[in-house]
């Protein structure tokens, strides 16, 4: 038990590395999923063509091959970044793709008949989606996107081949340095904590947005 | 004053002519039931009229102004916003009732007066509840739709459109989705929405209400309008083959 609070600490400094790579790639490619389903879903077939050749190659190839790409091909045409920024626009270009399309399967699930209704008292493109179309697509989506989240937590352990040191990586170090397998357990149990907040967030969620069907 | 004027309407499908040149007129306070056999083209008629469906061909004017003017290679629609300032100022009644199911029902009706009409939303809540103890619902007020009976949501499709205050009423086989004991309900307040002078094309299969409020009977089939007049003239001394065979069969 000593030892685990010793090594509590460094666990959490991991902790922190892995929460900032989720958190900013929820924040970012959440509305960059939105906008790319938009175009996905839009008359234009060009858009439609240019967005599904995208989400093809992003959930084509590992993201893992993605993060290499980024930190070690971009360069050559001269678009350096640090690793953290390099690990971030892998993950939040892989991860907007994921997100293009549950909301296209969410936003082609509303009937016809909402659009319709909306053309006939007036509405416009913009107040026809933000009032009508995407209040109802939230109540679709949500259960795919707790899925892409929680499946997140736990990607955010990839950034390890930059040589960050995330919960995994500073879990490994340890491991490594004290022969002990103690950190893997407490950084299972970290995981777990925080797909446990994640589940019981979006079973309130759910819970909301689902009122009007109770 | 003519409310709905449309000239040489035709309307294809892919390979399909649903309207082959259709003419209609409707005056102010006229009530218009269209009937006839399914496939005959009614409810594309209407749903061309506030530019559900494009024309190919043809003119429409609502209230005074062109939707959209026969050209020689068709026809040439006035711009996006216009058209959607033409377009509300018909409220539209669907078969399958399209409420909005994530908005109460007090919600469905004052969600476009307030964000579309920009009118002041003290107001408009006000003429909400009027309009719903008119269709006899005012005990619904804060129900999600899920919770109503078909008749009921239909009702309050009905106040969702007049809460618009438009000039003409659309109805696309209002009654067709629901139960037969719930038809009478609907059909009541379309009756006294008649009595009130509202200007009304109803697509329908009801030929009581068609008999008994419409002024002006209109028969569609194979995508051409067969034969109109009053009521007693189409359903008393029909003249039209077509007409003759579908009311032998319809009224037995």
């Amino acid at each position: 038990m000593d030892y685990v609070f010793r090594i509590v600490p460094q666990m959490l400094d991991g902790c922190l590395v892995s929460f900032q790579v989720f958190l900013i790639t929820i924040v970012l490619s959440i509305p960059l999923g939105v906008l790319l389903s938009l175009g996905r879903v839009s008359g234009s077939q060009l858009l439609q063509k240019i967005i599904g050749f995208y989400v093809w190659i992003m959930r084509g190839t590992p993201l893992m091959l993605q993060i290499f790409f980024v930190y070690f091909v971009l360069p050559s045409v001269g678009i350096r970044l640090p690793d953290f920024e390099s690990a971030l626009v892998a993950f939040v270009l892989n991860y907007a793709a994921y997100f293009c399309e549950i909301f296209r399967s969410g936003i082609q699930a509303i009937p016809k008949g909402q659009y319709e209704a909306a053309h006939t008292l007036g509405m416009n493109y913009l107040q026809t989606m933000r009032r009508i179309i995407l209040p109802q697509v939230i109540r679709i989506i949500l259960p795919p996107i707790s899925n892409e989240t929680i499946t997140l937590v736990k990607d955010t352990s990839l950034v390890y081949v930059l040589a960050m040191n995330d919960l995994m990586r500073t879990a490994r170090n340890l491991v490594q340095r004290d022969f002990n397998i103690t950190p893997f357990i407490v950084a299972a149990v970290f995981y777990l904590i925080a797909t446990l907040i994640l589940t019981v967030l979006f079973e309130h969620l759910e819970k909301h947005f689902s009122r009007y069907e109770q | 004053m003519n409310k709905i004027k449309a000239q040489n309407i035709w309307k294809k499908f892919n390979k399909l002519e649903v309207l082959k040149g259709i003419d209609l007129e409707v005056n102010e306070g006229e009530v218009v039931a269209v009937i006839g056999p399914s496939g005959g083209g009614k409810s594309t008629l209407l749903r061309c009229l506030n530019k559900l469906e494009t024309v190919d061909r043809g003119t429409v004017v609502i209230d005074g102004e062109e939707l959209c003017h026969e050209t020689s290679v068709g026809t040439e629609y006035v711009n996006k916003n216009d058209i959607r300032r033409i377009a509300c100022k018909m409220g539209m009644v669907f078969q399958q009732f399209n409420l909005f199911p994530h908005m109460t029902v007090l919600e469905n009706l004052i969600e476009a007066p307030v964000n579309v009409q920009k009118r002041d939303k003290a107001e408009v809540i006000k003429e909400a509840e009027i309009l719903l103890s008119k269709v006899g619902l005012s005990d619904k007020r804060d129900e999600y739709p899920r919770k109503l009976s078909g008749g009921q949501q239909q009702r309050v499709a009905i106040a969702r459109a007049l809460a618009m205050k438009p000039a003409i009423m659309l109805f696309d086989e209002p009654t067709s989705s629901l139960d037969p004991e719930l038809t009478g309900e609907v059909l009541k307040t379309m009756r006294e929405l008649a009595e009130e002078k509202m200007t009304m094309v109803v697509v329908t299969h009801e030929m009581g209400f068609a008999k008994e409020v419409a002024t002006k009977v209109v028969f569609m089939a194979d995508g051409r309008v067969q034969e109109q007049g009053t009521p007693a003239e189409i359903f008393d001394s029909p003249k039209n083959e077509r007409l003759k065979a579908f009311l032998n069969v319809i009224l037995k």
